[in-house]
């Protein structure tokens, strides 16, 4: 096969993939693990919600617009907090305003650097190159913040009396929560950081699958993934920091005393 | 002069427009004095102990430690200046020597000298904890021995005021009555003044303690 000549996938070939549901439809049924509604549910929205994108993405990039960019920018941020708000499900303490504008401002400084200085797009927000990249940076540090605030809302609940008795010692705030807070933060990174090692031994990232099958040539690809990943662990770490910061000092009141409850 | 702390109308309750825990409470603590708190369980003895170290923030009233707010002292000092020592004990993963030294770790603490071991040992002997090591973990004493220790932890951060919260809840009678000859101790020898919220009958040994106790709502002190 030459390299740039890429085989497209017909409807009939498309429902070809269906054996593999067909497969996880028997095993669920088999096994009796009542996956089934899940599995059509899982399936019909993936075909739903990506030919949705790709009919978008191909409006997108040729509209050509830069509010239309942006745009689709903040839907992503608004829609990873949502998403996160979904698995932290915390009540007591609100999050969601600052973990928006956190991840809003510092996701899009990230996505500028790599499609502007790094790889050096004209113009920056060049919607094939800025929205792929945004959304790489989007989805993966989601995750890391879902991990991370999670894991601060439910320690701070666990070690509640550990807390209270090092503020009662004349901890600062800080210096009470210093431990689960450095915990928490580390929770989120470590995925991001084990990806790194396991690149390209374990496994060929997405993306870089993604361009290869695209018949991009695999050294080009492999540039562009070292950047993907190094964006990844640099975004999460600024994003978790900031938001892990910005919530942990609402966990504790004006006279640095801690507002959440016992569970 | 100055009561060490005043507490003037005092009022809390949990949520915006529930009942209140209590109302209008007044109560004032001289230096060097001990006051015990009794009432039945959910009448808001230790809540009055972690409002008065800013832990829970009142509804309304006025808390003066040395004629001053409480809400204009900056958290970790007030907090080290009124030390509350929660009912169950709590320690850090760690030595008993870590567990001792903990407030030294602290931006406040890290100006004040540490005790050296020698001291932190004949401390031990005083509290009743002959023959631990200062390497052994904390984690493995009794309930009895960890109270103990957080109290003689918060003494070592120089305290004027202890609060106790039911300090014998979880104890036998043996270390009970060690734990009580403890506080008097502190109280008589070392001048601290003292709150020890407690549902037992214990009457401390000390000279012109004060006895208060709550119903419905209301401190009644004798």
């Amino acid at each position: 096969m030459l390299m740039n000549q890429i085989i497209e996938i017909s409807i009939p070939q498309l429902l070809l993939a269906l054996l593999f549901i067909l497969v996880a439809q028997i095993t669920s049924l088999v096994q009796r693990l009542g996956l089934n509604k899940d599995i059509t549910i899982g399936t019909i929205r993936t075909v739903a919600q990506l030919f949705l994108m790709g009919y978008a993405l191909t409006f997108i990039f040729g509209a050509q617009n830069l509010w239309l960019t942006l745009g689709i920018f903040v839907v992503m941020v608004f829609s990873a907090v949502f998403i996160i708000r979904g698995r932290v499900k915390e009540t007591q303490i609100s999050y969601e305003v600052p973990t928006f504008l956190t991840m809003l401002s510092s996701y899009f400084l990230t996505a500028l650097f790599v499609s502007w200085l790094v790889i050096g797009v004209h113009p920056w927000w060049e919607p094939r190159y800025f929205i792929p990249t945004a959304g790489m940076v989007i989805g993966n540090s989601m995750s890391a913040l879902a991990i991370s605030i999670e894991r601060l809302f439910s320690q701070m609940r666990q070690q509640r009396d550990v807390v209270e008795m090092k503020l009662c010692l004349g901890a600062n705030y800080r210096e009470a929560s210093a431990d689960i807070f450095k915990g928490a933060l580390k929770a989120g990174m470590i995925p991001s950081i084990n990806a790194m090692m396991g690149v390209g031994l374990v496994f060929i990232p997405g993306m870089m699958s993604g361009q290869i099958l695209a018949g991009t040539d695999p050294l080009i690809a492999i540039r562009y993934q070292i950047v993907v990943m190094f964006m990844l662990v640099g975004s999460t770490a600024i994003s978790s920091i900031i938001v892990m910061r910005i919530i942990r000092r609402r966990c504790f009141g004006a006279s640095e005393e801690l507002l959440v409850s016992p569970e | 002069m100055h009561p060490l702390l005043e507490i003037r109308d005092l009022s809390f309750g949990y949520d915006k427009g529930s009942s209140p825990v209590f109302e209008h409470l007044n109560l004032d603590v001289r230096k060097g004095k001990c006051v015990v708190v009794k009432g039945p369980s959910g009448c808001g003895k230790s809540t009055l102990l972690r409002l008065i170290c800013r832990l829970n923030i009142p509804r309304s009233g006025t808390i003066l430690f040395k004629g001053k707010s409480v809400a204009d002292i900056p958290p970790p000092e007030l907090r080290s200046k009124i030390t509350y020592v929660q009912q169950i004990p709590q320690m850090i993963d760690g030595t008993i020597r870590d567990n001792l030294l903990l407030p030294f770790t602290f931006a406040l603490g890290q100006h004040k000298s540490a005790p050296d071991d020698a001291s932190l040992e004949r401390m031990l002997d005083a509290f009743y904890l002959h023959g631990i090591s200062l390497e052994q973990s904390a984690l493995k004493l009794s309930v009895g021995q960890k109270q103990r220790l957080s109290i003689m932890r918060a003494i070592l951060n120089g305290p004027d005021m202890l609060l106790l919260d039911e300090p014998t809840s979880a104890l036998d009678a043996e270390s009970a009555t060690m734990l009580f000859s403890i506080i008097e101790r502190l109280n008589t020898e070392e001048g601290k003044a003292l709150i020890i919220v407690t549902h037992s009958d214990y009457q401390p040994a000390v000279s012109q303690a004060k006895s208060c106790t709550f119903r419905n709502g209301k401190l009644e002190c004798s």
